[in-house]
């Protein structure tokens, strides 16, 4: 389990995109299928990396670090991507998920190679179970309930923005008969705009619970080793761009007469909006940064072992 | 056999072409056979005009009858007034062995553009039909289609051509309406046109869910009829622009020679809609729908035959080991129908000469036994035995010959030769 490493993952994903596309372009169950178990394979292999990961830091791993919450990101749309393949296969729609879903694992998968591995400083200093007081305790539940509605509300809008896409590239199948090949089986507009729209009604209150735990556990890290600033590029990021989700939301609901494509255009729009900034920030500050030199999880790690072994002496 | 026809298909013209020089009604049928048989008096004619096709069948007993592809082309210009320049390269042309395979292939929709598809059989059957109607059949068109009927039954019991998505309308409703709407149930289906493919799109929309069935057509009673049918509701044609702004799918299936909504017509039918999507799907030909209508919104997914067309060639391709079975067939079936054919053309020469020698036997034996009144029973069947074997013996040359010359075709030369040399001034 400790050998697996990132890339082992990553390339089974990018052989499962490069299948599924050929199946799509031969009309082939059988690559569809070697394409599944390739996905599958590599999901494997990627929640073997994360747990080990886990265990290495002593944290879940939406709490250690940027690197191992994108990679969890990334996982549950794997886990969404197979499990809904699977669904769709059984009542007869073989609708290449994967297509549109592994990209975007695949770029999820790089951002967190770009972010660095270091552990959370104002976690890291809650790791040590037996130090632990009541404040570091609340401070790791916060954090664990803001990482989970974060990377839900984002899951969301990772759907919701290929969704759309499949609206457009659909619509345009549908407009233009004789253009577009019907190569890609798609579900119908009118099941993607529901899908699109629901995507929408979740990840909103997702990201805005996630907005509100954050605030307080800014509040809370101030009391820790690694306290955030509200002045954190990450924290005034994922300001902005809730407030680019409520402009969004708003105009979705006060549009009646709005044709679908053009929802699907601005859901296109908003949420890969959403993901660049959020992404950005991630690859740009390294997560969040705080007075404190970050600790790796090795140094982390080495800490704790020598606390523990002074512990025992005395 | 002489048999000819001049086609053009969805294959080889463009729809525009094929609007002008379809034959959309009955009357103009009739005035067409009128034409034909005017201008081709020793010719059996049938015309098959269908959404994808125009095609004119012509037979005849006498060679120097058969028409050229010039003549039936020059009646297509004067009929349908389009100039000939037009026609050359898209009015292609088949006779004796390869016409007939033509029909067989058409009739098993081979040649359709949703491969299998059961509809062209009834509208060959149709075609035919009208054609006896008009007195424009005889022996040979009779045999000839009542052949394309059998051989379209056995290619659909003997192959999955037939298995699946078949018709135009099943591929527009399966293909393109499921994918605009999840469910019918919830929509209002406005039929405009009373015709068959009407019919066959509700059976399509139907099997899908449709419930809100709404049948509008210019013969309120045949409105009725169809409504009835399908448990939907007839209304007056005159209702057809409110019914235009409140349907979901509008299926359009007239006989119309003109577009009847254009896009001012249907833009003010949008204007007081929701703007909510709408599938029409106009299997009529000509058009029923500008096709600028298309463009008016982006939510009217407007499709007509020809849109079809590439959903139609995936089909194709996916069945193509059926098409070479069924094509087996086809190309048996020929073989056996020319080979009947031309039996029956030699049939009666053959009857005629055994006939014929036959009576100057019993003539002569008649006069022979007159003389010799001795001979027992016994001695005169074996007298009669020895003449008839002279007589097989004599006849089997030219009868082979005439049989081998068959197989080729009708031997028309060795026939007048025969007749020639035995039944002189007859």
């Amino acid at each position: 389990m400790a050998n697996v490493h990132v890339f082992c993952f990553f390339a089974s994903y990018v052989v499962a995109l490069g299948l599924e596309g050929l199946a799509v372009a031969r009309r082939s169950g059988a690559l569809r299928s070697l394409s599944f178990g390739f996905a599958l394979a590599g999901l494997i292999a990627h929640t073997f990396y994360l747990v080990a990961r886990s265990n290495a830091a002593d944290l879940p791993p939406l709490l250690s670090s940027s690197h191992d919450w994108l990679l969890v990101l990334a996982w549950l749309a794997v886990v969404f991507d197979l499990t809904l393949s699977t669904i769709l296969s059984a009542v007869g729609r073989g609708v290449p998920m994967g297509l549109f879903l592994l990209p975007v694992v695949l770029l999820l998968i790089g951002a967190s190679d770009l972010v660095g591995e270091a552990t959370s400083p104002a976690m890291s200093s809650a790791t040590d179970a037996v130090r632990r007081s009541a404040e570091e305790r609340a401070l790791r539940g916060w954090g664990m309930l803001h990482a989970s509605l974060l990377v839900f509300g984002i899951g969301g809008v990772i759907v919701g923005f290929l969704f759309s896409i499949m609206y457009v590239v659909q619509h345009r199948r549908l407009k233009h008969p004789r253009a577009v090949p019907n190569a890609l089986s798609l579900p119908s507009l009118a099941t993607l705009a529901r899908l699109n729209w629901w995507s929408v009604i979740v990840s909103f209150p997702l990201l805005t619970l996630g907005m509100l735990t954050g605030v307080r556990l800014v509040y809370l890290s101030q009391q820790t080793q690694g306290p955030i600033s509200f002045s954190d590029p990450l924290v005034v990021g994922s300001g902005v761009v809730w407030v680019l989700m409520v402009g969004f939301l708003v105009w979705l609901l006060r549009s009646d007469h709005v044709g679908g494509r053009q929802v699907a255009w601005r859901t296109i729009w908003a949420f890969g909006l959403v993901l660049a900034t959020l992404l950005g920030l991630q690859v740009l500050f390294k997560g969040h940064t705080s007075a404190p030199a970050h600790r790796t999880t090795a140094a982390v790690e080495q800490s704790r072992s020598a606390e523990i072994e002074g512990t025992t002496r005395q | 056999m002489n048999v000819q026809v001049a086609y053009c298909s969805h294959q080889s013209t463009p729809l525009a072409l094929r609007e002008r020089l379809a034959f959309a009604s009955v009357e103009q049928l009739t005035r067409a056979y009128e034409t034909l048989r005017a201008t081709f008096p020793d010719s059996e004619h049938v015309v098959l005009s269908t959404c994808n096709r125009v095609e004119i069948y012509a037979a005849q007993d006498d060679t120097s009858a058969a028409l050229t592809q010039e003549q039936v082309a020059e009646f297509l210009s004067r009929f349908h007034g389009v100039s000939q320049n037009d026609l050359a390269g898209a009015l292609l042309w088949q006779k004796g062995p390869e016409a007939v395979r033509h029909l067989f292939e058409v009739a098993s929709s081979l040649d359709s553009m949703v491969l299998g598809e059961p509809q062209i059989v009834s509208q060959v059957k149709e075609a035919y039909r009208v054609a006896q109607d008009n007195d424009a059949c005889g022996p040979l068109t009779h045999a000839l289609f009542q052949g394309a009927m059998r051989v379209s039954a056995r290619v659909r019991s003997e192959t999955a051509l037939a298995v699946g998505r078949v018709s135009v309308a099943s591929v527009a409703v399966g293909e393109f309406g499921k994918s605009i709407f999840d469910r019918f149930a919830d929509k209002t289906v406005l039929v405009i046109g009373a015709g068959e493919m009407a019919e066959e799109t509700l059976r399509y929309l139907k099997d899908e869910g449709a419930r809100g069935i709404v049948v509008v057509n210019r013969s309120l009673e045949r409105a009725q009829r169809l409504a009835a049918d399908w448990n939907g509701t007839a209304r007056p044609f005159e209702e057809l622009d409110t019914w235009l702004s409140s349907a979901d799918v509008i299926v359009s299936t007239t006989g119309s020679t003109e577009p009847i909504v254009d896009v001012a017509r249907f833009q003010a039918a949008r204007a007081a809609s929701d703007g909510k999507p709408v599938f029409i799907l106009d299997l009529a030909t000509p058009r029923d729908f500008a096709p600028a209508v298309a463009d008016i919104d982006e939510n009217v997914f407007l499709y007509d035959i020809e849109a079809l067309q590439a959903t139609c060639e995936q089909n194709r391709r996916q069945r193509v080991r059926e098409i070479e079975r069924a094509h087996r067939i086809i190309d048996e079936e020929t073989e056996r129908f020319l080979h009947d054919i031309y039996h029956k053309a030699t049939g009666p020469i053959i009857s005629q000469l055994r006939a014929g020698w036959r009576k100057v036997c019993e003539d002569e034996l008649d006069q022979l036994f007159a003389k010799f009144d001795r001979l027992d029973p016994e001695e005169r069947q074996g007298i009669e035995r020895s003449v008839e074997r002279i007589v097989n013996k004599l006849l089997h040359p030219p009868l082979e010959a005439l049989r081998d010359e068959a197989r080729k075709g009708t031997p028309h030369g060795l026939l007048d030769a025969l007749k020639r040399l035995f039944f002189t001034g007859q």
